[in-house]
């Protein structure tokens, strides 16, 4: 198991390479980016949890629905994902699937958050498999 | 001129084409300085962008592209593409995820001179007026869905309806301030939910609320129909439809992403997901983010609302004596049926403005009756450390770019850049000795927005006006400014 972020500059936005040996490890390296992007070094421990099941054409678009689902999470139930537990990802060619737990809690004044990510868009995202080698750039919206 | 294997030929002064070539439906055109070009097109990123639009089903005349281009999602910001109602598509791409992010900017019978020392004072009540900042909510009590959904239905009409704005108002917001086709059938619980609690917020990133003052009159003639004069205070408002919008967007990406491969679509961009107009999937994108538009014109009524409150309350002035007018509200980010000349006839388009601004001419029966004689007043923020100007619409605008011109100055450094510029240096401090009082809700805003990062708008507006597309009409500083 291994999986990086590296950010990359962008003159409007965030934009960050993604990589992991499995597509788990590349959605949880994505998830950390997202995270990493809104809150500083996150000090409390996970106190509740939410189950997740996500469908989508592509794997590409089901990464994107995941990320925003993250951001959904936050910006309207005000929770902030953690951790991933259990995560596991179906690629089919007509359908992938992603079901997880998330470790989480509930936001109030103790946490600051950095900025907005409207959306996690769509653009240039592309997984590339270079021999069990997962990589993509995701760019957010801010 | 080559930009990065793309050829431009010069058309004019400021205005390129690149030819249609390959599987291109149309040229593309930018409005844009060989000084531009050469020092803010570093890549090609964005005039592929042109060209990637100019290949969309139902495209007319040209992909065109405004001055402050630059590089978005599917279009390029400062894209403008209309697509005919027969064959042509709608993307999602061609408004962006902020639905109808737009600008007002509001009058008052006050000079800065007699005024000045209040400007501290004004903001710091502005800013507990107006809330700001990631998430913002609570500006006015969370609306019940049913509510909710007469804001999206009706716009800034709902404002009005609730003690929260004037008819003049609504007279004043491009199209009254209600697209009328908006229904909240199509939009998605999530959407629903994302707004409920955000009508009146300001939210973050470029998003602002600033006193300005006008600092110089290009055009008298129209400057005093549109009712400005030099040492006048302003209030400009720049935000759109916040999460509401945002997932409105992200969800008809995904609807529209399908029904493009249905109808054989191939793009070069996921983000240019598109559908045909007339299909039930296009239908369905047109009418749900007319009612994410009609969320962003009530936002921006209610926010002026509340700063007209303040500047009631600081100053112990009826509104009459205030003077306190909208003088226009246009959005920026939005596609619209309208009415345009192709060829010899003229017929109805699907007009995407993404980062461009309606600029409807002198005449039009689609602006306010008070400025027909003149045309539709344009609104084109700057940055929070010079200026912003206040352009005129024209009749060359209709000929060259359905009634378009440009939306702002662009960013020059990225936010981290602009944090690397900011280091060591008191920006507020800066600010305050330009007669520029900010507050934010963190010091990271205030340098990520610092003036470093953004392009000169003055270059901006000045290619539109040597074009005849937008004419100066005149010029307004900020003196006070809040940010998200």
């Amino acid at each position: 198991m291994s999986r990086s972020y590296n950010f990359i500059d962008h003159t409007a936005d965030i934009a960050v390479e993604i990589s992991g040996s499995s597509l788990e490890d590349l959605f949880t390296a994505g998830a950390e980016a997202w995270q990493h992007s809104i809150v500083d070094e996150i000090k409390i421990e996970a106190d509740d949890f939410i189950e997740i099941e996500l469908s989508s054409s592509s794997k590409e678009e089901l990464l994107i629905t995941f990320l925003n689902e993250l951001n959904y999470l936050l910006l309207t139930k005000k929770w902030l994902c953690i951790s991933i537990q259990a995560l596991k990802i179906f690629d089919d060619i007509d359908e992938c699937e992603l079901s997880a737990e998330l470790k989480g809690i509930k936001v109030k004044n103790d946490i600051q958050l950095k900025q907005e990510i409207k959306s996690v868009t769509y653009h240039q995202v592309e997984i590339v498999d270079a021999n069990g080698n997962y990589s993509t750039l995701v760019v957010f919206d801010i | 001129m080559n930009v990065g294997g793309i050829e431009l030929i010069k058309v004019r002064e400021n205005l390129w084409e690149i030819p249609a070539t390959g599987q291109m439906r149309v040229p593309g055109r930018i409005y844009i300085s060989q000084d531009m070009i050469e020092k803010g097109m570093k890549d090609n990123e964005a005039l592929k962008q042109v060209v990637n639009v100019a290949h969309l089903p139902g495209i007319e005349k040209y992909s065109l592209a405004m001055p402050d281009i630059h590089w978005g999602y599917g279009f390029p910001i400062g894209g403008v593409a209309a697509t005919n109602l027969d064959e042509g598509v709608i993307s999602p791409g061609g408004v962006g995820y902020d639905i109808n992010c737009g600008v007002r900017l509001a009058t008052t019978n006050l000079e800065y001179e007699r005024v000045k020392n209040r400007i501290d004072d004004l903001v710091a009540k502005l800013f507990r007026a107006v809330p700001t900042g990631v998430g913002a909510s609570g500006a006015i009590k969370k609306l019940s869905t049913n509510d909710l959904k007469k804001v999206l239905t009706k716009g800034s009409v709902w404002a009005l309806e609730n003690d929260l704005g004037t008819s003049s108002d609504i007279d004043f917001t491009e199209e009254s301030g209600t697209l009328k086709n908006a229904d909240t059938e199509v939009v998605s619980q999530r959407a629903l939910e994302r707004g409920a609690d955000q009508v009146g917020t300001l939210g973050s990133g470029n998003h602002f609320l600033e006193i300005d003052v006008v600092e110089e009159i290009y055009d008298v003639k129209v400057a005093e129909v549109f009712g400005l004069f030099q040492g006048q205070i302003v209030i400009q408002i720049h935000t759109g439809s916040r999460g509401l919008g945002y997932q409105v967007c992200d969800d008809y990406l995904k609807v529209l992403l399908k029904a493009s491969s249905k109808y054989g679509f191939k793009l070069p961009d996921k983000q240019l997901a598109c559908a045909p107009i007339k299909s039930q999937e296009g239908q369905d994108y047109l009418a749900a983010m007319q009612a994410a538009a009609n969320f962003a014109w009530n936002n921006r009524q209610v926010i002026m609302h509340l700063a007209k409150k303040v500047f009631k309350e600081t100053f112990a002035m009826t509104e009459t004596e205030l003077g306190f007018k909208l003088l226009y509200d246009v959005c920026h980010n939005i596609a619209k049926i309208e009415k345009h000349k192709i060829g010899k006839e003229e017929k109805e388009v699907c007009v995407h403005r993404k980062g461009a601004t309606r600029a409807f001419p002198p005449g039009s029966k689609m602006i306010p009756a008070k400025y027909q004689g003149v045309g539709q007043p344009v609104l084109i923020p700057g940055d929070m450390g010079r200026y912003s100007y206040v352009l005129v619409g024209t009749d060359k605008a209709m000929e060259e770019t359905f009634g378009s011109s440009c939306h702002g100055a662009g960013r020059n450094l990225s936010r981290t850049k602009a944090l690397k510029y900011a280091k060591g240096r008191d920006i507020v401090k800066e600010l305050k000795q330009k007669g520029i009082v900010i507050q934010a809700k963190g010091y990271k805003t205030i340098a990520e927005e610092m003036s470093d990062a953004y392009k000169d708008v003055s270059d901006v507006v000045d290619v539109m006006h040597k074009e005849g597309i937008t004419r100066k009409v005149a010029k307004i500083k900020p003196v006070g400014v809040i940010k998200g």
